[in-house]
């Protein structure tokens, strides 16, 4: 919900994430494993912006990264771990042994949490869902509140509506308006974005207005959910955005070593975060062949 | 974290069955794909189930569609994914939507079988994918977990559900340490439909070295089909509790050359089947896009 509905929301990615979010906010992230916001995360990061909540579904590196550097404070959530190669060694330090803090968790199922950003969405209090009835989820997450059907079926399970102070949200192509356009999968970003007091739009290509509606019914996001909108090429990887790169497995992997040891995590933060002014040192120093290699590979496969 | 990582999240492992030419990980792959049938929408994560799917996909399921999570129905897999957002899950899709319309879904009773994974399982097919607590407990674990995701409620409302998990004794355990996806609960009549729950629940436990099912009346796991070279005594004393074993115990047959060719060519990089250790044989991001493009033709 802008406060700004007047033109042009174009920003760059430092004066979005230190407008918007806040030590001790509450914030989600679009994408699902795959189109995550990376680039927004990496700022979130050099900005030194603490106390964050994510509510969220499925998170694998900008999670690990974020509680690594010492971001969050709670996790609201369904998954995080690191895909196929394995758990999230940050998380897992943070929940473990409280390195280099405590990470509160509240456990969800994804469908769970699916409802509780389409509640926010539709402006209602709850949502009801028949997952997670009968476990532990339940009996640890006092929010969930399981109800007989008031219409005389059988028991449900309510979930409270999801209301971040903040949403990022990586698309392909949006315009300055902020009308977001995603191909492939969309996850739960149309109900993010609207759940959330402020979105913020990254994108790989900032588009004219006419093209936006040239297809219109592949945007996701209309202008009315958008605060800022700020042009990030690559803004995902190494995660995959659909019809521009593919996911970098190796460098992932890379990553996942690395990040086993407290010491070994930090060495790569400062490297490939504090290390890079912004998201285009980041790219210089992963390598532009590296990732025009993997464009090339998705552009066998998808394109748009 | 050792063994714990790998079938949590259903990794594989580059270690040969023993006097075999394949895999445990290769072998449960090859035994997940024969519970599919053709036409089926079948609900897989990413790991050793994705690459059973396809296999079956290969072989007499040729119709079979794929559901992920994040939003993809039905893509044609050329190329294995890593997550379940990847740009890959989206390949030829015949639908791309979102994740709450597929988990709707999933509620809504469309999708036919679920493949899923846990760090621990009870004998009544309940998991475990959260915490383990050794001495600590759901608040500061010995290893926390990555959580439900989707597995609790493909386990609460999906046709019926195949578990793949390596036979350990740590993992088959009389009660797990947290309840994230339902089995059959506490295994009394109806358990299932008093929670609420519409799923059929699990009907295969496929293993590293057998294949487990569920009594049909009292919903306990019983051992149902063993490996070539497998003893049952081995299996008995890798479950924690006092394991029933079917009258007519079957043996499996040792995965043919073709199937094992086909499942090598869908993972052409080993990064699935063959986890760490595979990435490490690899040269480097070149060589893993060149066998990329080689399998899938372009």
């Amino acid at each position: 919900m802008t406060e700004n509905n007047h033109g042009n929301k174009r920003m760059t990615l430092r004066e979005a994430v230190s407008a918007y979010i806040k030590d001790g906010a509450s914030i989600t992230f679009g994408g699902f494993i795959g189109r995550d916001c990376v680039a927004a995360v990496h700022e979130i990061i050099r900005q030194g912006i603490k106390d964050l909540t994510v509510i969220d579904d499925s998170k694998t590196d900008i999670m690990d990264l974020l509680v690594g550097a010492g971001c969050v404070r709670r996790w609201e959530g369904a998954y995080l771990g690191y895909g196929a190669i394995g758990l999230a060694n940050n998380v897992r330090r943070a929940v473990e042994q409280g390195i280099p803090a405590t990470l509160e968790v509240e456990d969800w199922s994804n469908a769970g949490i699916s409802m509780r950003f389409l509640a926010g969405g539709l402006n209602l209090p709850f949502m009801a869902t028949r997952s997670m009835l009968g476990t532990d989820i339940i009996k640890y997450n006092e929010r969930i509140k399981v109800v007989d059907d008031p219409y005389g079926g059988s028991q449900v399970a309510l979930v409270p509506a999801a209301r971040p102070e903040v949403a990022v949200i990586h698309v392909q192509r949006a315009d300055v308006l902020g009308n977001a356009q995603v191909w492939g999968f969309t996850g739960n970003d149309e109900n993010k974005a609207r759940a959330a007091r402020h979105t913020i739009i990254t994108c790989e290509e900032i588009v004219p207005t006419e093209q936006i509606r040239r297809q219109g019914n592949m945007t996701l996001i209309p202008f009315y959910c958008v605060d800022a909108v700020v042009q990030v090429p690559y803004g995902c990887y190494p995660q995959s955005c659909y019809g521009f790169y593919s996911y970098d497995v190796m460098f992932c992997g890379d990553y996942h070593e690395m990040s086993k040891t407290r010491e070994g995590f930090l060495k790569w933060l400062d490297e490939y975060v504090h290390g890079c002014r912004d998201h285009n040192e980041y790219c210089a120093k992963v390598g532009w062949e590296r990732l025009q290699a993997l464009s090339h590979l998705e552009k066998q496969f998808n394109r748009i | 974290m050792g063994t714990l990582e790998g079938v949590s999240l259903m990794k594989g492992s580059s270690e040969l069955v023993k006097g075999k030419s394949y895999t445990a990980s290769e072998l449960m792959a090859i035994t997940t794909a024969k519970e599919f049938k053709d036409w089926e929408v079948a609900f897989v994560g990413i790991g050793i189930p994705l690459v059973a799917g396809i296999l079956a996909k290969r072989f007499h399921a040729p119709n079979l569609s794929i559901v992920y999570e994040s939003g993809c129905i039905g893509p044609e897999k050329y190329r294995v994914d890593f997550n379940v957002g990847d740009s890959s899950a989206a390949d030829e899709a015949l639908c791309l939507t979102s994740e709450w319309h597929v988990f709707g879904d999933l509620q809504a009773g469309y999708y036919d079988i679920g493949v899923l994974g846990g760090a621990q399982i009870d004998r009544f097919g309940n998991l475990n994918t959260t915490a383990i607590y050794g001495e600590g407990d759901y608040k500061r674990p010995k290893v926390r977990l990555p959580g439900s995701g989707g597995g609790n409620d493909i386990g609460s409302s999906v046709g019926r559900v195949v578990i793949m998990m390596r036979l350990e004794k740590h993992r088959f355990v009389p009660r797990v340490d947290f309840l994230t996806t339902p089995g059959f609960l506490d295994g009394t009549p109806g358990a299932r439909e008093r929670a609420g729950l519409l799923g059929g629940g699990p009907v295969a436990v496929v293993t590293s070295k057998c294949v487990f099912r569920f009594h049909p009346e009292t919903r306990e796991m019983y051992l149902d089909t063993i490996y070539p070279g497998v003893e049952v005594d081995e299996i008995r004393q890798s479950v924690g509790w006092d394991l029933l074993v079917a009258n007519e115990l079957k043996v499996a047959e040792d995965p043919g050359e073709a199937e094992l060719a086909a499942l090598r060519a869908a993972d052409p990089a080993n990064l699935i089947m063959g986890g760490a250790a595979a990435r490490q044989k690899l040269s480097g991001l070149d060589e893993f896009l060149e066998l990329t493009l080689k399998y899938a033709g372009k």
